[in-house]
């Protein structure tokens, strides 16, 4: 496993977002977090990127602990928060915006040879090369957001609620990105509201209510099965 | 007309003054929401670099008699190494507080390096002589500039250049923006906290240290609050350019430096004194104008 | 605190006046006088502080501005009241009812502190709109235009010269009815509807101004009201020491009434009462060695300024290690275990 989260409890001061959730990912996998608003799936994602510090549990990175390192230091081992809202700097430009990603590379050459292929991938970036980021539609934020991620070459990504705030043309924009990403061998958490898009990219799913995890499973025996729809709206807690 | 361009030349001069210790302040403020008081100290302590260290009446020259050229780069040193080592010891343990408690700190800070200051040099004032012969004027057509307005509007300009081009084209200046928007989220991609704290003081002090040796030149006095007035004027200037803009910071030095000239040969003899009052009057009408300063930028909230 | 008995609603300004009275009455039985000048020095500043309190505590809003207030206070009482032989000659600028009479000490006192209020009132009408940071720095405006206008207008204000034979009637007892009173009416203000609504908003901004909080006009209240007793303090300060000048009331006030409210705890009553009598000790003590003493036939002295050097330090040093002051934000609350104490 390359990320393991054990019985991870996470609080804002006396309240717990997050109160016993165990989450694994593989490499090369896609694990998907779904459920409702408020469910701890952000805080989550922001305890595993360093942003957060948790109150109890383990989070294990390639068998390492990652408790008590911050963002600054997680992003060197090798994880990437695309986070929810995509935070891009809108006052600087595309470029910039992509530098400051790959500046933790020592393999400059790599880096610039990755860049290339980034913005041959999107013209769009390559277009609004020079212009501020925060000139960019929401859609072109959330690429160049994930593409900002995919710079500082992570071995895990996490990708906070990529959809939300979108197009749908758009979102169908992202997550053809995201399944390009795992063919090319990225392994993916990604944290949705949307359960339909989830069930076309992931391998894995794990429902999260109440900062729980409430069920878990493949992709391929849980589609369609009643006992998602009961996890993911809280109908019956004896499902899970 | 000659009049005229003369007050003009005089208005950028003094604006160029302000704005350079409005940039200095406006580096912090972007990149740590700090309002840093002790900015009058780094001025000060720069100024008084130059002599021997001594509560004696009489100042010494020391660094000051040096090659001019040895002597910038010796002030702009320690000015370094004291915004540097101020960062280390009082805000690096502040990193996670509030910016009213950091203001208080850098109140404080600035409080107890005034007092250090005395302590080591006394509190009279200290005529000292550095670049008496920039007082020389340059004749151009009627016009007498001063060489000291010619160096300081050249100085001013090679330095927001100079800056403009860090922040824009080096990795540490585009990280500083990045920070500056948006702290946290430069962290997650693995943007060093510490280090572009500890470079944005740095420049910080660069901009100090030019202050100090022009304002030195100008007034050919030490004093232990020599810095203060500046830093005042540059808090406004900061606030009216719009603050967490740096672009907004060297625009308001230049308005407030320009207000201060119009203000100083409009108002009436009898209340001329009263200048400083007019300036920072128009300050709160600018406020009242446009309540996030000339040039806006996006809501400032979120840091470290 | 619906259940609360009268007494244990009060019992915040109860404790307070307690210590204070404790203090004073120590003084008059033991000291003499020099530790009364001690003392009525610190209740003047307990005018201030708790002054300064009222807006900065429950706004969360720092001002560098309250202290021209101080010397507003101070100017206008010290027109009315002193030097009627030489006023007429070195006040020539000031209007003829002022420069020709002498008034009674307490109309006086009460209207000087109006004209504070007055002047705050106007002077708070545009800054209370703006963001705190921002806010912060226009009240530094404000002291440094006092500043400017009272240090130059030499015909009014003797420029930055020291006004002498001020009537100094403020001893360790008036000093302490007001303090007294201040104290009560900064708790009277916090506990009312605009109090609590700009508590709530210095946690939440977005969430009070949601539930209908009109921060600016709630910060406008607790300023002037501020202001009137740091007006109040400035005259007492005038009529305690019978010197003023205008550099009284400037960076150095400012500084240490700050200090004396973040070292106490600026979230609290009782913080910024705490707060002077903590530094006016360690204020005492630093000058004592200033002055010199003998330890074992050694006589040890420090050099002027090694005071300000040390209050800086013990005031950063608060900040780093108790980011909530001495009293961490609590009121004295009533003695029973089972009531947690509110911030």
């Amino acid at each position: 496993m390359i990320l393991d989260v054990e019985r991870l409890e996470v609080r804002y001061g006396r309240l717990p977002a997050v109160r016993d959730i165990s989450i694994n990912v593989a490499a090369g996998e896609i694990v998907c977090v779904v459920g409702p608003n408020g469910a701890g799936k952000s805080t989550t994602m922001l305890a595993i990127a360093g942003e957060l510090t948790p109150s109890r549990g383990r989070l294990l990175f390639e068998g390492g602990p990652l408790a008590g390192r911050s963002s600054e230091d997680t992003a060197r081992l090798g994880i990437s928060l695309v986070p929810e809202g995509r935070r891009i700097f809108g006052t600087l430009t595309v470029e910039e915006n992509l530098r400051v990603a790959s500046y933790i590379r020592r393999d400059r050459d790599a880096a610039a040879k990755d860049l290339e292929s980034l913005l041959d991938r999107f013209p769009i970036l390559k277009e609004r090369f020079r212009s501020p980021a925060g000139r960019l539609s929401g859609g072109e934020q959330q690429i160049l957001a994930i593409a900002r991620g995919m710079l500082t070459r992570p071995k895990l990504m996490l990708v906070d609620e990529p959809s939300l705030g979108l197009a749908p043309k758009n979102v169908d924009l992202v997550y053809e990105l995201l399944r390009s990403l795992r063919e090319a061998g990225m392994t993916l958490l990604i944290v949705e509201q949307n359960l339909d898009r989830v069930m076309d990219v992931a391998d894995r799913v794990y429902v999260m209510r109440d900062g729980r995890v409430q069920l878990s499973g493949t992709v391929v025996a849980l589609k369609g099965s009643a006992e998602l729809e009961a996890a993911y709206f809280g109908f019956d807690r004896g499902a899970a | 007309m000659i009049t005229l361009l003369q007050n003009f030349i005089d208005a950028v001069s003094l604006g160029s003054l302000y704005a350079l210790t409005a940039l200095g302040v406006g580096l912090l403020f972007g990149v740590l929401r700090l309002i840093n008081f002790a900015h009058a100290n780094f001025i000060t302590i720069g100024a008084y670099a130059i002599i021997v260290p001594s509560t004696n009446a009489i100042a010494t020259l020391y660094i000051g008699a040096w090659h001019w050229a040895v002597m910038s780069t010796a002030v702009v040193v320690i000015v370094v190494a004291l915004a540097v080592v101020t960062e280390f010891i009082v805000f690096r343990p502040l990193r996670r507080a509030d910016p009213p408690t950091l203001l208080v700190a850098s109140f404080a800070l600035a409080y107890a390096l005034q007092y250090i200051t005395l302590l080591i040099y006394d509190g009279r004032p200290k005529a000292v002589d550095i670049g008496s012969n920039l007082a020389e004027q340059v004749m151009v057509g009627e016009l007498r500039i001063p060489k000291l307005e010619i160096l300081t509007i050249a100085v001013t300009l090679a330095l927001i250049v100079s800056l403009a081009l860090f922040l824009k084209r080096t990795r540490y200046g585009i990280q500083i923006r990045a920070a500056a928007e948006d702290f946290r989220m430069a962290r997650l991609l693995g943007v060093r906290a510490n280090t572009v704290i500890a470079v944005a003081f740095a420049l910080s002090g660069v901009l100090a240290a030019a202050v100090s040796l022009l304002f030195l030149a100008r007034t050919g006095m030490l004093a232990p609050r020599m810095g203060l007035p500046l830093v005042l004027i540059a808090f406004v200037a900061t606030v009216i350019g719009g603050m967490g803009s740096l672009v907004g910071a060297a625009v308001g030095g230049f308005v407030v430096g320009f207000a201060s000239v119009v203000l100083q040969v409009v108002l009436p003899v009898e209340i001329r004194q009263f200048r400083d009052a007019f300036v920072y009057l128009l300050v709160i009408a600018i406020l009242l104008w446009r309540p996030a300063g000339l040039i806006q930028v996006r809501a400032i909230t979120e840091r470290v | 605190m619906a259940g609360a008995s009268p007494l244990e609603r009060i019992w915040p300004v109860i404790a307070l006046w307690a210590l204070l009275l404790v203090i004073v009455a120590l003084a008059e039985l033991f000291g003499g006088g020099i530790l009364n000048r001690v003392v009525t020095d610190a209740l003047v500043k307990v005018v201030v502080v708790v002054g300064l309190y009222i807006f900065v505590g429950n706004s969360g809003v720092m001002s560098f501005g309250s202290i021209s207030f101080m010397a507003i206070g101070a100017y206008a009482s010290v027109w009315q009241t002193c030097c009627p032989k030489l006023k007429p000659i070195n006040m020539s600028g000031l209007p003829d009812f002022l420069r020709y009479n002498t008034f009674d000490l307490f109309p006086s006192a009460v209207s000087s502190v109006v004209f504070a209020t007055i002047l705050a009132a106007i002077i708070g009408f545009p800054i209370m709109r703006l963001s705190g940071i921002a806010a912060s720095i226009a009240t530094f405006a404000v002291l440094a235009i006092v500043n400017v206008v009272y240090g130059n207008w030499d015909r009014v204000t003797l420029g930055t010269n020291s006004v002498v034979g001020i009537p100094r009637y403020v001893d360790m007892w008036v000093a302490l009815g007001c303090a007294a009173i201040t104290i009560a009416a900064a708790y009277a203000y916090q506990c009312s509807r605009s109090g609590r609504s700009l508590r709530a908003a210095r946690q939440d901004e977005v969430a009070a101004k949601a539930v209908g909080v009109n921060v600016p006009r709630e910060r406008l209240i607790a300023w002037t009201i501020s202001a009137a007793f740091i007006g109040l303090g400035g005259v007492l300060y005038a009529h305690n020491i019978g010197v003023i000048t205008i550099n009284n009331f400037y960076l150095d006030m400012t500084f240490i009434t700050l200090a004396m409210l973040v070292i106490g705890g600026m979230k609290s009553l009782a913080g910024a009462v705490i707060g002077v009598v903590a530094l006016a000790t360690l204020q005492e003590l630093l000058r004592q060695v200033e002055l010199g003493f003998v330890v074992g036939g050694l006589s040890i002295k420090s050099p002027p300024g090694v005071q300000e050097v040390v209050i800086g330090i013990v005031m950063l040093l608060i900040l780093v290690l108790r980011p909530g002051g001495l009293t961490g934000g609590r009121e004295f609350s009533w003695p029973s275990p089972k009531r947690r104490p509110r911030s």
